[in-house]
C-alpha cells in the first residue's frame, strides 16, 4: 500500500477530481472547511435527542421519586407530586445531558483523540488547515495516482511508504 | 466616516486573515500592552484568591451583610456577572441560527466572555453559602442520612442551571476552538507548542466525517445554547421571584433578568472588542459594522429594560400593597435613591443617545455608554438585592446595609480575574474564529 497526498488550489478543482481518484483507492478529503455538495447525514441529533429526552426524564423521575418515595414531606397537605416544580431541574438535566452526549458522541464517531495519522508526514497536510485543498489516496497503483493527479491539475503530490 | 463598513473589509481573504489571527497566538513573546494589562488583573485576582481565603477562615460576618440584608453583594455580583456571561452565549448561539454573518468575527471573543463571566459568577453562590465545604449537600447524591435536597426550591433548580450552563459554556467553547487548535498545531513554530496544540485538537484534520458531523452537531448545540441561556437567567430571576418578599414577588423576574443579560452582555462585547481590534490589528475583520450593529442591540436591549422599569413601577402601585409601595417610594426617594436613580440614568437614558449614527460610530462615546451600562446594571442588582431587603414588612426589622472593604475586594478580584482570564484567551488561542470567517472571505489572496 501506498499512501499518497495530493493539495489542490481551489475548493471545485478537489471537488472535480474525488469521483475519478475514488476509484483508485481509499480516498479521504483534508479541508479547511467542509466541503460543498456532502449530503450524508449525521447521526448525532439523534444521538442529541435521546440524551436530551433520557436526561429531562431521569431527571424528572429523580425528583417525584425523591418527594413521594425516598423522602416525602407533608407541608401543609400539599400534593408530593407537584409536578410543576420539577420542570425546571429535569430540563436543566436534559440539556446537560444532550451537551455531554452531543460533546463525547461527536469524539467517539469520529474515533478523536487521534493524535498520530500516517498522512501528518506529508509537508502538503500543513496547508489544509489553511487555505489547502487536500486529498489522501491509499492505493495498489501509485504509478496510475500520479498519473490521473497530473491530469486532474493537482498543486502538489506527496508520496508516503507505509 | 459617517459611511458604515461591512462585515470585512474588501480585500480580506482567508490566507491573510489565517496567518494574521494565528500569528497572535503563535508569537513568542507576548505584546508590552499584554503585559501592562496583565500585571494589575494578576495583582487583582491574587487579591481575589486572598480574599476567599480569609474569608474561608474568617467566615461570612467579614462581608456587610446581616439581617435585614443577608443578601449583599455576593449574590449582586453573581446575578451580575451572569448576565454578562449569557451575553456572549445570545451572540455565539442566537445569531448562529439566525445565520447573521458578522457573529463569526466576534463569537470566539464574545464565547470567551461567556466563559469568565459564568467562572467569576459560579465562584460567588459557593462564597455566599457559609458554610462552603458543604456545598456537595446540593448534589442529589445518595448519602447515610436519607436526605434529599429540595427540589422545589427555586435556589436548587439555580445550581442546576449553574452547573449546566458552565459545563456547556466549556463544551460548547471547545469544541468551537478545535478547528482553530487544529490550525495553530499546523503553523506552530516549536515542538513544544505543536505537541500542545494538537494534543489539545484531538487530531481533527479536517475530513470530511469530521466536518460533517461537526456542522449538524454545531448547529444542534447551538440550537440547545439559546433557550439553555434563557432558562439560566430566568431560573435567576426565580431565585428572587420564588420569596415572598417585598419587592421580588413578582412574575415579571425572568424576563426582566434576560432583559438585563442582553444588556450587560452586548455592552461587555462592546468593551472588549473595541480595544482588542486596535491593539491586535484586527480592524479588518472586526470593523465599524459590528460596533454598529452592537449599539443597535444595546439600544433595543436598554429599551427592553426601561420597559421593565416602568412596569416595576406600574404594578406596585397598581397592586397596591403597602409594603410594596413603602418599600418602592424609598427606592425611589430613601437612603439609596442615588443608586435608583443612576440605574435609571446608565440602563435607559444614556443608552438613548444611539439613536444617533454618528455616536454609534463613535468609539469612544459607545465605550463611555458601555462602561455606563456595566455600572447600572450592577447598581440595578444592588438595588434589587439591597433596597428590597432594607424595608422588609415590619418596620421594626427595618435595617441598613454597608459593603465592607472585604465585598469591594472580592467584587473587584473578580474583575481581574475576569480580564486574566480575557487576557489569557487573546494570549494562547486566536481570537477570531478562524474557520468559521472561511465561511465569508474570499478563498484566496487577489
Amino acid at each position: 500500500m501506498t499512501l499518497i497526498v495530493a493539495s489542490f488550489e481551489s475548493e471545485t478543482g478537489l471537488i472535480e477530481a474525488l469521483p475519478r481518484l475514488r476509484g483508485l483507492g481509499a480516498v479521504e478529503t483534508y479541508t479547511p472547511k467542509a466541503l460543498q455538495g456532502d449530503d450524508r447525514t449525521s447521526i448525532l441529533p439523534l444521538v442529541v435527542l435521546i440524551a436530551a429526552l433520557l436526561g429531562a426524564g431521569a431527571g424528572f423521575g429523580m425528583q417525584v421519586y425523591a418527594n413521594t418515595v425516598g423522602y416525602p414531606v407533608d407541608i401543609g397537605g400539599r400534593p408530593e407530586f407537584s409536578w410543576p416544580a420539577f420542570v425546571p431541574i429535569a430540563f436543566e438535566i436534559g440539556i446537560l445531558s444532550a451537551m455531554l452526549a452531543g460533546f463525547f458522541g461527536y469524539l467517539i464517531v469520529n474515533r478523536l483523540p487521534h493524535l498520530y495519522d500516517p498522512v501528518d508526514e506529508a509537508m502538503l497536510m500543513r496547508g489544509a488547515t489553511c487555505d489547502r485543498w487536500c486529498v489522501s489516496i491509499r492505493t495498489d497503483s501509485p504509478d496510475r495516482t500520479h498519473d490521473l493527479l497530473r491530469d486532474l491539475a493537482a498543486e502538489h503530490v506527496e508520496e508516503l511508504s507505509e | 466616516m459617517n459611511a458604515i463598513e461591512p462585515v470585512t473589509l474588501p480585500g480580506s481573504n482567508n490566507p491573510d486573515m489565517t496567518d494574521h489571527v494565528s500569528a497572535i497566538a503563535l508569537r513568542s513573546k507576548a505584546f508590552l500592552w499584554w503585559w501592562i494589562a496583565v500585571a494589575p488583573a494578576a495583582l487583582l485576582t491574587s487579591i481575589l484568591i486572598g480574599s476567599i481565603l480569609y474569608l474561608f477562615y474568617a467566615g461570612v460576618g467579614i462581608w456587610g451583610i446581616d439581617w435585614p440584608v443577608a443578601w449583599g453583594f455576593a449574590i449582586i455580583s453573581y446575578v451580575w456577572w451572569i448576565a454578562i456571561a449569557s451575553g456572549g452565549t445570545f451572540i455565539s448561539a442566537l445569531f448562529f441560527l439566525t445565520r447573521s454573518e458578522w457573529r463569526n468575527s466576534i463569537n470566539r471573543i464574545a464565547e470567551s466572555m461567556t466563559l469568565f463571566g459564568a467562572a467569576c459568577a459560579g465562584i460567588y453562590p459557593i462564597l455566599h453559602l457559609g458554610r462552603p465545604w458543604f456545598f456537595y449537600w446540593l448534589f442529589p447524591y445518595p448519602n447515610s442520612m436519607g436526605l434529599w435536597p429540595q427540589f422545589r426550591s427555586p435556589l436548587l433548580w439555580d445550581f442546576f442551571a449553574i452547573l449546566t450552563y458552565v459545563t456547556a459554556s466549556v463544551l460548547f467553547w471547545y469544541l468551537g476552538l478545535l478547528p482553530d487548535l487544529a490550525t495553530l498545531r499546523d503553523r506552530a513554530p516549536t515542538r513544544t507548542k505543536q505537541v500542545v496544540y494538537g494534543a489539545m485538537a484531538l487530531g481533527f484534520r479536517g475530513t470530511s466525517g469530521q466536518w460533517r458531523h461537526y456542522h449538524a452537531l454545531y448547529g444542534v448545540l447551538a440550537a440547545i445554547m439559546a433557550p439553555l441561556v434563557c432558562s439560566v437567567h430566568s431560573i435567576v430571576g426565580l431565585d428572587f421571584a420564588g420569596a415572598a418578599t417585598v419587592g421580588w414577588h413578582s412574575t415579571m423576574f425572568p424576563p426582566f433578568f434576560i432583559f438585563g443579560a442582553f444588556l450587560s452582555g452586548f455592552a461587555t462585547v462592546l468593551l472588549l472588542i473595541m480595544p482588542l481590534r486596535r491593539l491586535l490589528r484586527l480592524q479588518r475583520y472586526i470593523t465599524t459594522r459590528h460596533v454598529e450593529v452592537l449599539g443597535r442591540l444595546l439600544l433595543t436591549s436598554s429599551l427592553f429594560v426601561g420597559y421593565a422599569y416602568i412596569m416595576d413601577a406600574f404594578t406596585t402601585y397598581y397592586g397596591g400593597e403597602k409594603a410594596e409601595i413603602t418599600m418602592f417610594q424609598e427606592k425611589l426617594f430613601g437612603y439609596y435613591a442615588g443608586i435608583y436613580w443612576a440605574t435609571i440614568l446608565f440602563n435607559v437614558l444614556l443608552p438613548q443617545l444611539l439613536w444617533f449614527r454618528t455616536i454609534r460610530l463613535n468609539q469612544l462615546v459607545v465605550g463611555l455608554i458601555s462602561v455606563g451600562v456595566i455600572v447600572g446594571m450592577w447598581c440595578e442588582r444592588y438595588t434589587i438585592v439591597v433596597v428590597s431587603l432594607h424595608r422588609p414588612r415590619l418596620p421594626s426589622s427595618y435595617g441598613i446595609f454597608h459593603a465592607t472593604i472585604w465585598d469591594w475586594l472580592t467584587l473587584t478580584g473578580t474583575a481581574g480575574f475576569f480580564v486574566f482570564g480575557i487576557l489569557m484567551i487573546v494570549r494562547l488561542v486566536p481570537v477570531i474564529s478562524m474557520f468559521e470567517m472561511r465561511e465569508i472571505l474570499a478563498p484566496r489572496r487577489p
